[in-house]
């Protein structure tokens, strides 16, 4: 027995340590410089990839070299990345580096599958450090042993030339208050490709000595990216303290306690604890008190346009009348699946509008929107399957139901902003999707009903469109038009299409109104609206149970559109892509978000029919968007406009005009 | 392709229910109907010369390595069809990338029917992703032969137009549980991946137990998620437990396999408890968890080795094509695409109504030698049996696996038709 929990503890430590090297890397970078490395998790597979490539030709006994050399490149690389994709988004909102980092994820992540293909492979390693020991009767793997000795030798320099060297003082003290340091007269910005470089060198350090035991394989950054974060948040965002009590504490709490004792919490307490700890002590543990204020305006594409109001309403209703053409061309001029790929655009339009709606108006960032689309999506599901076939019913409970979760959660969340929003957001929808394989099956008076199907999902679901037997089933009526049969999807089209434009014109009249107008001025300066008496987390939280509401419509519509419903809906790939979308379309417009489901989904569309690495080519679109084009594609005429002939005359204006572009038309 | 086989899906489905008379029925805004004939497949009973096929596999993330073997078979399995005199007909193909998510898979699936024309579909590793291709497939009227092990695809969720050649669970447990139940014990501690797969290994397992054994007792379990990298915690669990269990009994597959091989070795977990998996004996999974998975005993549901049907035939055009020895998943891409191009000819159509039809109980020669789909489920009767993994004689650094510790023949090793829970 005591030997069992004592197994169970150095189970605990081998992870904690290495989570401790993870999350230091993060953290310190986040304190210095405040960029959120989401591309932290690549970089630790990275580090795994170059000791595999440097083990292969010599063996086992090379392991020591690679644990030098490899993350000595990795550490290079990431002082190319900081010097040419982070540093020109210095000044702005942090929240760029957030979606400037998930773009290099899938760059990084396709490379790695182009380079070293797919699979996993084992990392080679010396005999001195493989079997076990035995240790007071237990049998102790060594390489555990060894990862715990060389993780805090590691951990322990860093922390030493962090505490006792001239650079490391600089860097703390840059953690702690940059513009002090600066005040000083030390240019603290060229510290920051250091830094960066070490975080990166430090993730690839703990990427190799954990492939030693897992395996490398082109998923393993992904798995880890996620916790290291949740570790960060825990331990206070910019203390290398922090990480180090949040990983051992994380790495324990999993390895000897959790999994042992309660396998049916894994993956959510860790979740709670978060959310307990942002809301309680949103520095976190070990965090410096109140979060430094240095973050640059969100950029919206929201600058008045080049077309005046009508032209935009007019070209509004152009497009609504040629989007409603589509299915009329099923069959004849091109194949019914470009209906089906429209109505997929149509929906995820929906859903960046909703996120646009919190995003783009009042500046939350909300990295948990699959949360929403997820839950409208299974209630949706479930409602038909166990309730009643009745869309109307199933599509109002969505609404009702998102709305609802999404006040609850507005009201944890919204009290905390920037960064820390974006992370409690994160963890709410992570506790859901882990909810969805939990909530499997439910027994109700005596009998064993399926529920969320776990990882099977939900399927072969028959809707139908009406209330009390009155309605119809869009798979057994058909309109003729031509040679053309409405009918099953292409009937659905148009249900997307309303949808999609009453969200629009909804969110665009909430905009014109007084309510619309304390949004933005939220946006612009939210100390001021304060000043002028509006209570504006009442506001945001409004705004937030909207967008929920509208997100939660759009993932019931996408259970509509195919009829089944899987747990992939709510992971949080779907929250990474519907932030894409926006940005790609260009924020704080509606119409945008629109334009931004439209790019990606033909780019993948059309990049798959040419490679399998198309996520390299999308991703490598998207960071030259943040860097580029961060208004979007909306701000691509305004940009082209002095260029035009007969254009508007001098280039972009520079302070927002008063007329915002929601007061206009669009599609 | 036709341009016609664009105007399949829904459609077809609709003008089929148009003439069956079922349909409610709206006025059309021009009133013009087109004529039912020539929207659906019957034009082209007697005279066709190709036939399309849509291959999903997952050609990016986790599952790639092992779609991509499966299509090594796919394409060697398209060649024998269209360089042989037996088929009248060639097969026109595409692939699609149905990426880790059922989600990407159905749309992919979607596509291959409303794009390329596809009346017959193959392919996909993952369950979940075969579990959303099936439903499309059956709600699109297309033949489908998915790839995934899961019984629930020719049970609970089967489907009139899906047809497994791969080994299920069930049958693959059935020859598990005899091995384990003699030579080993009926005192069974379970892991197993938190997914449909590995739930499915659980429950099949412990069923056919309980049929084998009164004192059968299942000792404890733990469960990993899907895609875990990390089971120190779960191997210090079943440590603790060894001396009450006669055998651990393994659920998972691919990467999360090899891993738990690996650390399990590390730890010397064979020492202390014998373990028994579904998919040891599968190429990626010993190549992953190198020697220190030597001594596991697992289920075999194919090897190059066999000498059963035309199997070394196939194995030497698999070699002549790619270089390399098929395994498990190729045979299946091949034998998939072998077994339905037989049926298109015995049908003499094109046409998934038709084809789906004759293909039921229909008797082919296969790699297995005679195999047929069963007509009240769609599962192929494929032999199994247990082997175990061992150490090289060449002293390389990958297992080799042995399978001769206990053979079931096909229909020793699938379950009766009315415990299947499939209602086609």
């Amino acid at each position: 027995m005591v030997a069992g929990v004592i197994q169970q503890l150095l189970d605990g430590l081998t992870l904690g340590v290495v989570y401790v090297l993870l999350a230091a890397g993060l953290s310190v970078i986040f304190g210095v410089m405040h960029v959120i490395n989401f591309a932290h998790g690549e970089l630790f597979a990275l580090g795994a990839y170059f000791a595999l490539a440097l083990i292969a030709p010599f063996g086992g006994t090379a392991f020591f070299a690679a644990l030098i050399v490899a993350p000595l490149i990795v550490g290079v690389i990431g002082v190319a990345i900081e010097r040419y994709t982070v540093q020109p988004l210095y000044g702005r909102n942090p929240l760029y580096h957030i979606l400037l980092t998930f773009g290099l994820v899938l760059v990084i992540n396709d490379l790695i599958y182009l380079i070293w293909g797919p699979g996993a492979s084992s990392l080679a390693r010396p005999d001195v450090i493989s079997g076990t020991v035995s240790v007071l009767g237990l049998g102790v793997g060594v390489y555990n042993v060894f990862i715990i000795v060389a993780g805090s030798l590691m951990a322990f320099g860093v922390w030493a030339s962090l505490e006792y060297t001239r650079y490391g003082l600089i860097i703390r003290a840059g953690s702690q208050d940059r513009q002090m340091v600066r005040n000083l007269g030390i240019n603290i910005d060229r510290y920051y490709s250091l830094v960066f470089g070490m975080g990166a060198a430090l993730a690839a350090f703990a990427g190799i000595i954990l492939a030693g035991t897992r395996q490398v394989n082109p998923e393993m950054g992904m798995s880890v990216i996620i916790p290291a974060f949740v570790i960060v948040v825990l331990g206070g965002l910019g203390s290398f303290k922090g990480a180090v009590a949040g990983g051992l504490l994380v790495g324990i709490l999993q390895e000897s306690i959790l999994r042992p004792y309660f396998p049916f919490l894994e993956g959510m307490v860790i979740f709670l604890l978060m959310i307990g700890i942002l809301l309680i002590r949103p520095q976190g543990l070990f965090g410096t008190e109140a979060p430094e204020d240095e973050s640059g305006d969100l950029l919206t594409g929201s600058r008045g346009g080049f077309l005046d109001p009508q032209t935009r309403n007019r070209l509004g209703l152009a497009m609504i009348l040629l989007l409603a053409l589509v299915p009329l061309g099923a069959g004849t001029l091109y194949s019914t699946f470009i209906v089906t790929l429209m109505i997929e655009i149509l929906i995820w339009g929906l859903f960046a509008l909703s996120l646009d709606f919190i995003m783009g108006y009042t500046g939350l960032v909300s990295l948990g929107h699959a949360l929403f689309y997820g839950l409208g999506a299974y209630v949706v599901a479930i409602t038909i399957q166990d309730v009643t076939q009745s869309v109307i019913v199933a599509v109002a409970l969505a609404i009702v139901i998102s709305a609802a979760i999404a006040w609850f959660v507005g009201f944890l969340s919204i009290r905390v902003a920037g960064v820390y929003f974006a992370m409690i957001t994160l963890a709410f929808a992570e506790l859901f999707y882990n909810a969805i394989y939990r909530l499997d099956t439910i027994e109700l008076f005596g009998e064993e009903r399926e529920v969320t199907g776990g990882s099977e999902g939900i399927f072969g679901l028959d809707p139908f469109y009406g209330i009390a037997g009155i309605g119809v089933d869009l798979d057994s009526i058909g309109i003729f038009v031509g040679t053309t049969v409405l009918t099953g999807q292409l009937l659905f089209y148009y249900v997307a299409l309303a949808a999609l434009v009453v969200g629009f014109l909804l969110t665009r009249r909430m905009l014109q109104s007084p309510f619309g107008s304390v949004l933005k001025s939220i946006r612009e300066n939210e100390q001021r609206a304060t000043f002028l008496g509006y209570d504006t987390v009442v506001y945001k939280r409004r705004a937030f149970v909207i967008s929920g509401a509208l997100a939660g419509l759009s993932g019931g519509l996408y259970t509509l559109f195919t009829g089944r419903v899987f747990p992939d809906n709510a992971e949080w790939m779907v929250s990474g892509e519907v932030i894409v979308m926006v940005i790609l379309g260009g924020m704080g417009t509606l119409y945008g978000p629109i334009i931004g489901s439209f790019t990606f989904f033909s780019l993948e569309h059309v990049l798959t029919g040419y490679t399998d690495r198309w996520r390299l080519v999308l991703g490598s679109i998207f960071v030259l968007f943040v860097i580029f084009l961060p208004r979007g594609l909306v701000s691509v005429p305004e940009l082209l406009a002095p260029y035009l002939p007969g254009g508007p005359g001098p280039g972009p204006q520079t302070e927002p005009a008063p007329e915002d572009s929601s007061t206009g038309g669009g599609d | 392709m036709t341009p016609d086989s664009n105007t399949q899906g829904s459609r077809r489905q609709f003008i089929k229910a148009v003439t069956a008379g079922s349909v409610a029925g709206v006025t059309g805004l021009a009133g013009c109907v087109g004529d039912p004939g020539e929207a659906g497949n019957g034009e082209d009973l007697d005279d066709f010369d190709t036939v399309t096929l849509g291959i999903l596999e997952p050609f990016t993330g986790e599952f790639a390595e092992l779609g991509e073997e499966r299509h090594k078979g796919n394409e060697v399995g398209i060649e024998w069809v269209n360089e042989s005199d037996e088929y009248d007909f060639e097969f026109e193909y595409e692939t699609f990338d149905t990426q880790t998510s059922a989600a990407a898979a159905s749309r992919e699936a979607e596509e291959a029917i409303q794009d390329y024309g596809a009346d017959f579909l193959t392919g996909s590793i993952n369950s979940s992703a075969a579990l959303a291709v099936a439903d499309v497939a059956d709600s699109n009227g297309v033949v489908y032969t998915p790839g995934a092990a899961d019984i629930s695809i020719t049970g609970s969720n089967c489907s009139e137009y899906v047809f497994r050649f791969e080994t299920n669970t069930a049958q693959m447990t059935e020859v598990m549980a005899q091995w384990v139940n003699d030579e080993l014990g009926d005192q069974i501690f379970y892991h197993y991946a938190d997914y449909v797969y590995g739930e499915s290994v659980r429950d099949e397992f412990e069923a056919r137990m309980e049929s084998l054994s009164d004192s059968y007792e299942n000792v404890g379990e733990t469960t990993s998620d899907e895609g875990s990298t990390d089971f120190d915690a779960f191997i210090t669990q079943i440590q603790n437990n060894a001396d009450d269990a006669d055998a651990l009994v393994v659920g998972m597959t691919g990467a999360d396999l090899a891993i738990f091989l690996q650390q399990a070795g590390e730890r010397d977990l064979q020492d202390d408890i014998p373990i028994v998996t579904t998919t040891g004996s599968f190429t990626p999974v010993r190549g992953g968890a190198g020697l220190q998975a030597v001594g596991t005993y697992t289920g075999v549901r194919y090897s190059h080795e066999l000498e059963t049907g035309d199997n070394q035939e196939f194995v030497d055009a698999y070699e002549d094509m790619h270089d390399e020895l098929p395994d498990n998943f190729s045979r299946v891409g091949f034998e998939s695409i072998r077994m339905v191009a037989t049926g298109i000819q015995e049908a003499g159509s094109r046409d998934p109504d038709v084809v789906k039809d004759t293909l039921n109980d229909l008797e082919h020669e296969t790699i297995f030698g005679t195999n047929r789909f069963r007509e009240c489920d769609g599962q192929a009767e494929n032999p199994v049996w247990m082997g175990e993994l061992v150490e090289p004689e060449d002293g390389g650094d990958v297992t080799e696996v042995t399978f001769d510790l206990m053979e079931l023949d096909g229909q020793e090793a699938i379950p009766d038709c009315e415990d299947t829970g499939c209602d086609r």
